[in-house]
């Protein structure tokens, strides 16, 4: 029987089978015991630099939100006139807009098949409708408190930057409600400005640094890499002047949790590679490597 | 269709029966356990673990031990009902969380398990399948109450996600004091000692097994005109179902006289019906049939129809489904994952990859053999498969775990502290101790509540001096509604 050792164990070799009675006892330990067991197959070796330029968005994204609370806060005081704003704003979007193209020479416009006539309507359907809409905004949150308000908008701002599609796959991630929760954030802030024109142009802006900005970046990324770092560090310099132009103590915060970002945290990323453990064998569920939709399409 | 016995006598009867102290009950029987099977899966629910529990069962009765099965309420299905040969089944009113799965809070089944504990004299117990949050508390409470352990394992679990992280750390808290586990192949030997951190000395490797006679071929049922494949399996993703929509275009289009016959259900069956109205496979003849659910009792009969069975699991710690496609006389065709190249000879099965591509040429190479008339008879491989896997086998294995871990001393309370506190790592060790503490707390309050001394031993439906084997009140008490006796307490 199975679990009766029998004296000629040695002469028999032991099988990986079930279907076969055996002469070894049930709980046998078999030399080949755990032999299949790999480790780490998958692990991914990385290059510090090769992080540190992917951190580039998380950087981006951080001096964005900076970006747009300093220039409410210098609308709010009254130090940034609107017009300059929606002038700047403007021409910027046009030079974006044609950039965005060049990049790629048309390509990506070709593959989405969208005109520019597509582009004009909805831009300016867009612009319309807030322009309309603009006083609503304005008294909108006239019966909460502003703190409440203030709270919200970081709230919200923290949940754009938690939820933003940074290129990882990941169930957490969703850019539909990363931008709903900027916006919100924005009108939020937006009607605690002076004039309903004050509102609009910040609901634009937000529009333009949350939405089409981050698009030109990707764009900017795949494309061109190295211009892509050149127009992050400048970028993240300029939040920082920003910054600095408001709070001191702010600015060096701001700096401190950007060098992190970008240096020590890869860094430290590369470190803990080394006490990976990743145990893989035959009990793994088995992953449909093809594609499996052409049968269905 | 398992649950075929007749109505049993209850509590009421047992006041007529002689009390017997369990110490001296160990004394006199020196080879038989009292046993109890745990697991939130059991009769009416299906599966592979529900006939593991009611065949070792069964098998285990025929060899004179006394067995016992608690598992928890199925709707109207409560108390205490019996099956064939008085299997006694506990059906416990507890609330069920998730996928049939109890709620556990590790506390509140104390109470009812340790008065069936008592009231049954168990000496053994015997928890299966380590998704059952009962099965796990058995454990638990049994070793606060000092009774020996054993634990089956009947699933594979990956290392990956962050939900088999947590899983497999409760396993290690469940199973670090446990005396013996049993697996159902070598490849969840190797898991479950990973998962559990466990010493391989004490994890046996205990194949499943099914009735040979349940499943035999008869080669008149299918036609020879075409080639039927088979596939029986739940329609999830776990299962293959994927694979099978994308195998069903590849060969249905280059072999035009080959049919799929596809039993079973799930969420996945709206693929394969797209596939199917896709590749127009239902006009004029029907080409793909799926049946839908079936029960147990039809496997067999839609197995026959076939002439080769395909099995596209993406992870399986055993896999009945090809032994019984074996038995039933069919060429099998599965994909290699987990404990599947350990189940048949290399001659009964052809193994793949689990890719599309690596199936259909593994089901090519059967019909080539299929054609040329190279496959044995369908007689011929079940006389084969038979000898494999018997429920007596599995239950003379596992009576031997019995009677080493009978022998064993289970961890008086201070050793098991310690030892939770050494394996488990720090904090969650020190958190089970203290939880481990509170349990023994409580059955000591439980203990003053009601004392052992004040329980009634039930009546003794199986075993040595079971009331079953004596017949006095199997049949004058057979009808009627009085098979249900429910228990409060």
């Amino acid at each position: 029987m199975c679990a009766q050792p029998v004296t000629n164990t040695q002469e028999a070799k032991w099988q990986k089978v079930l279907y076969e009675r055996q002469p070894f006892p049930d709980n046998y330990v078999d030399r080949r015991f755990l032999e299949e067991l790999r480790k780490n197959i998958y692990a991914r070796k990385y290059q510090y630099w090769a992080v540190v330029f992917e951190s580039s968005v998380v950087i981006q994204q951080l001096c964005s939100v900076c970006v747009f609370v300093v220039i409410w806060w210098y609308m709010d005081e009254g130090l940034l006139a609107p017009h300059w704003l929606l002038g700047t704003g403007l021409a910027s979007s046009l030079i974006g807009y044609v950039l965005f193209d060049l990049i790629d020479g048309g390509e990506g416009r070709k593959k989405s098949g969208r005109t520019r006539w597509a582009d004009l309507k909805s831009a300016l359907v867009f612009i319309t409708f807030t322009y309309g809409f603009s006083p609503v905004l304005k008294t909108l949150t006239e019966s909460v408190s502003t703190d409440t308000i203030y709270a919200m908008s970081v709230f919200m701002l923290l949940g754009h930057l938690i939820f933003f599609d940074y290129g990882a796959n990941a169930a957490i991630v969703s850019s539909t409600l990363s931008l709903n929760m900027a916006i919100f954030a924005s009108v939020c802030l937006a009607s605690r400005l002076p004039r309903s024109l004050h509102a609009f142009i910040m609901v634009t802006f937000a529009i333009q640094i949350f939405a089409l900005w981050p698009m030109l970046q990707k764009k900017l990324k795949a494309c061109t890499p190295r211009s892509y770092v050149g127009v992050t560090l400048l970028f993240a310099f300029s939040a920082l002047g920003g910054l600095l132009s408001i709070s001191f103590v702010g600015a060096t915060l701001f700096a401190l949790l950007l060098i992190s970002i970008s240096c020590l945290c890869p860094f430290y990323l590369i470190r803990l590679q080394l006490f990976k453990e990743n145990i893989h064998g035959p009990w793994d569920e088995a992953e449909i490597k093809e594609d499996l939709s052409r049968f269905l399409s | 269709m398992a649950y075929r016995g007749g109505d049993g006598p209850g509590q009421p009867l047992s006041a007529t029966f002689p009390r017997v102290s369990p110490g001296g009950l160990s004394t006199f029987r020196t080879r038989t356990h009292n046993i109890c099977m745990v697991s939130d899966f059991f009769y009416p629910n299906m599966g592979g673990v529900e006939s593991h529990i009611y065949q070792l069962s069964q098998c285990l009765i025929e060899r004179g031990h006394k067995v016992i099965i608690i598992t928890h309420a199925y709707g109207t299905r409560k108390g205490v009902r019996y099956l064939t040969n008085g299997l006694k089944v506990y059906y416990l009113p507890l609330k069920v969380m998730y996928n049939q799965s109890t709620a556990t809070t590790l506390f509140h089944s104390l109470p009812l398990l340790r008065y069936i504990f008592v009231r049954e004299r168990v000496t053994i117990i015997h928890s299966h399948s380590s998704f059952s949050a009962m099965a796990h508390d058995a454990l638990f409470h049994a070793k606060t109450m000092g009774l020996q352990t054993v634990f089956t394992d009947h699933s594979l679990f990956g290392f990956a996600d962050v939900s088999s992280v947590l899983t497999n750390k409760l396993l290690t808290v469940s199973l670090c004091d446990t005396n013996h586990i049993i697996c159902v192949s070598y490849t969840s030997k190797e898991n479950t000692v990973l998962r559990a951190a466990l010493n391989p000395e004490i994890v046996s490797v205990i194949p499943n097994a099914v009735d040979p006679t349940d499943f035999t071929p008869d080669p008149f049922r299918r036609h020879d005109s075409v080639i039927t494949i088979v596939v029986v399996s739940r329609l999830v993703y776990r299962k293959g179902t994927d694979l099978l929509s994308g195998i069903i275009p590849e060969l249905c289009q280059k072999y035009p006289n080959l049919n799929f016959l596809i039993g079973g259900e799930g969420p996945k069956r709206i693929i394969l019906e797209e596939v199917r109205e896709r590749y127009q496979l239902h006009d004029r003849k029907i080409r793909v049939r799926l049946l839908g659910a079936l029960e147990h009792k039809d496997v067999r009969n839609v197995l026959v129809q076939g002439h080769i069975f395909l099995n596209t699991s993406l992870t399986e710690a055993f896999c009945m489904a090809i032994v019984e496609a074996a038995s039933c006389g069919l060429q099998v065709v599965s994909t290699k994952v987990g404990g599947i190249p350990e189940v048949l000879p290399e001659n009964l099965i052809i193994l793949c990859e689990p890719s599309v591509k690596s199936l259909c040429e593994g089901l090519e190479r059967a019909i080539f053999r299929l054609k040329s008339g190279a496959l044995p008879a369908p007689e011929n491989i079940h006389n084969v498969v038979k000898t494999f896997y018997t429920w007596r086998n599995v239950a003379e294995r596992t009576e031997k775990v019995y009677d080493r871990v009978s022998l064993e001393a289970v961890l008086p309370m201070e050793k098991r502290l310690d030892r939770l506190i050494s394996h488990c790592g720090p904090i969650t060790g020190y958190i089970f101790a203290l939880l481990a503490v509170l349990n023994f707390l409580f059955l000591i309050f439980l203990k003053w509540m009601t004392p052992d001394s004040v329980i009634d031993v039930a009546i003794d439906g199986t075993g040595p001096r079971g009331a079953w084997t004596h017949h006095q009140y199997s049949h004058n008490k057979r009808g009627g509604d009085n098979n249900e006796i429910s228990k409060t307490r």
